[in-house]
């Protein structure tokens, strides 16, 4: 080993070691344990069960709703924040210089936990004293402040609970965006209107397909994150009424810490560990790399 | 004359619909304020009125009088704290060979890293409670000041990495032909260099400690409580203490705030930019 070897080990070696000890040996054990049956309450109990967890956990009709719920929950909230999100950017590059003030304020739920985001928004759609549904009244949408049940309606929690996440994360969208829109050369779009171009045309093909990789990695950013919440909704309904609003990685907890089931909590968080890592794959292949290529 | 008037109009319903966008979204923030400075009793009046029709500090008072929240702030500061000088030290070293002495292995290192990032908390706090229930540290301090680390390690490397990528070579060879050793040369000339991105990074994992959730519920049951957990409690423990709560919503995310206003620009660039490397 060379002098230079010595060095680079040297340096990378605590972190390596802390990585190792926290997630590579934890993901190494979560994997072990999926193949058991394991129970916390009984500790004692450890009987090699081979497939069998990952077979009861995929034929179990409530984890697979509650998978089916992450991505109804994820691909909704990315939606609205995608869209309000870049529509902001939009009319903040349009407001060029004079935007300062107008993103210092937009950037400020970045900055608010998840938790008290949660909070915020149970306390405004709750039954009663939510106030969301007495403004909706007061705008004459609605006639009576009772009409929408936001978070205990089994039918729409699942969206309602998206609403803090959609206020907490549009501004990490909006910022992002208007970041690459400030990289657009200002002579392609000058170009295009010397050349008759309308403003639709010109955003449709001039800003747009510059816009392609920026908005790929918001999309798979902002849609790893929706898929992996737990602090929000639990926050606001604790998955339910009668698991209505249960997501995923709700359902893993709940069956680690409520029924002590470890084998098949392990089981299933490996799962989702997979189905992250092939996301993650695809955003190294179709995003990370051409960058430092 | 024509078109500039029209640019004019055009411009002031610009600025008309950033200032109703921007409004609306600072809206629920303002609204838990004026709530946390309402009576207690009028918090949960019907129907609900958005400003205070008298200013008292009672929710205030009481969630500090209280035991818990107070400690948990203690706990939430310390666990921070710590978490924040472990991952931070760890880190810099490690982003700094691995960007400045590329290889293969320091490459799949940073890769790793990566894809750590993308593990949900959830997967990987079911076999940290047990790692941490056999190494005899659930419910301590520095249980979770490690599961805090597993999460802010691969951060504060991404994001160091983001900051060495703009110190030239050049810097560490003029050191070393000034006879420096190569760990001289890092500590005498590279780091002092590197305090602002240093600062940044530290104020990230910070917050994300501070702002955990998940690991501080799974890991944590009596004495080492955090901050959210006990916020979270108000509602359970207390009936439907909203006025309670948002006091100590108040309290817990004030402070980040004022700091991410003082810093805005630097955080906002290193917001994006390890969100967009990561």
């Amino acid at each position: 080993m060379s002098g230079e070897d010595r060095f680079v080990f040297c340096m990378l070696a605590p972190a390596a070691a802390i990585l190792g000890l926290l997630v590579a040996y934890p993901v190494g054990l979560l994997v072990f344990d999926s193949f058991f049956k394991v129970d916390t309450i009984t500790p004692h109990i450890r009987e090699w069960v081979g497939l069998q967890n990952y077979f009861d956990a995929l034929t179990s009709k409530r984890v697979v709703e509650s998978a089916l719920r992450t991505v109804q929950y994820s691909v909704f909230a990315l939606f609205f924040e995608f869209t309000f999100g870049f529509c902001a950017a939009l009319l903040f590059s349009a407001l060029a210089g004079q935007s300062r003030w107008h993103r210092t304020i937009f950037a400020l739920p970045l900055m608010v936990p998840p938790i008290v985001a949660g909070l915020l928004w149970r306390f405004l759609l709750v039954g009663n004293i939510g106030i969301l549904n007495y403004g909706l009244v007061r705008l004459g949408l609605i006639s009576d402040p009772e009409a929408i049940a936001w978070l205990s309606s089994e039918d729409i929690v699942i969206y309602s609970v998206s609403f803090a996440d959609i206020w907490l994360t549009t501004s990490f969208v909006a910022l992002v965006s208007y970041a690459g829109l400030t990289n657009i050369p200002k002579d392609l779009l000058e170009a295009a209107r010397i050349d008759g171009a309308n403003a639709l045309k010109r955003f449709w093909h001039v800003t747009l397909p510059l816009m392609r990789p920026v908005i790929a990695v918001v999309v798979i950013v902002r849609g790893v994150d929706a898929a992996k919440t737990f602090d929000l909704i639990w926050i606001q309904t604790q998955g339910g009424p009668s698991h209505a609003s249960e997501v995923f990685s709700m359902n893993i907890y709940q069956r680690m810490v409520r029924f002590g089931d470890l084998g098949e909590a392990s089981a299933s968080g490996t799962l989702f560990l997979i189905v992250m890592m092939i996301l993650a794959a695809f955003s190294y292949w179709k995003i990370w790399r051409p960058v430092h290529a | 004359m024509h078109r500039a008037a029209r640019l004019n109009v055009s411009g002031v319903l610009i600025n008309a619909a950033a200032l109703v966008l921007v409004l609306s979204y600072a809206l629920p923030y303002i609204y838990l304020l004026m709530t946390s400075i309402k009576p207690a009793a009028d918090v949960q009046q019907i129907p609900p009125s958005f400003f205070p029709a008298v200013v008292s500090f009672e929710n205030f008072r009481e969630v500090l009088r209280s035991s818990t929240l107070p400690r948990a702030f203690v706990n939430s500061l310390t666990v921070a704290v710590l978490t924040t000088a472990l991952s931070l030290s760890v880190a810099v070293t490690a982003a700094y060979v691995a960007t400045q002495y590329r290889r293969r292995v320091t490459t799949i290192f940073l890769l790793f890293a990566l894809v750590t990032r993308m593990v949900p908390s959830v997967a990987l706090g079911v076999p940290l409670f047990q790692l941490l229930k056999s190494l005899g540290l659930l419910d301590t301090i520095p249980g979770l000041v490690l599961a805090h680390t597993s999460a802010a390690v691969p951060l504060a490397l991404l994001l160091m990495s983001a900051f060495f990528e703009g110190v030239p070579k050049e810097l560490e060879e003029a050191a070393r032909m000034d006879g420096c050793t190569r760990f001289q040369a890092f500590r005498k000339i590279i780091l002092p260099v590197m305090t602002g991105g240093m600062a940044v990074t530290a104020l990230f994992t910070f917050i994300t400690s501070w702002n955990e959730f998940l690991y501080a519920l799974l890991l944590t049951s009596e004495a080492t409580k955090t901050a959210p957990i006990v916020i979270a409690e108000y509602n359970s423990v207390y009936g439907l203490a909203w006025g309670a709560m948002t006091a100590a919503a108040v309290l817990y995310s004030l402070p980040v705030i004022i700091v991410t206003l003082a810093l805005q620009k630097q955080i906002v660039g290193g917001l994006t930019f390890g969100a967009v490397k990561g």
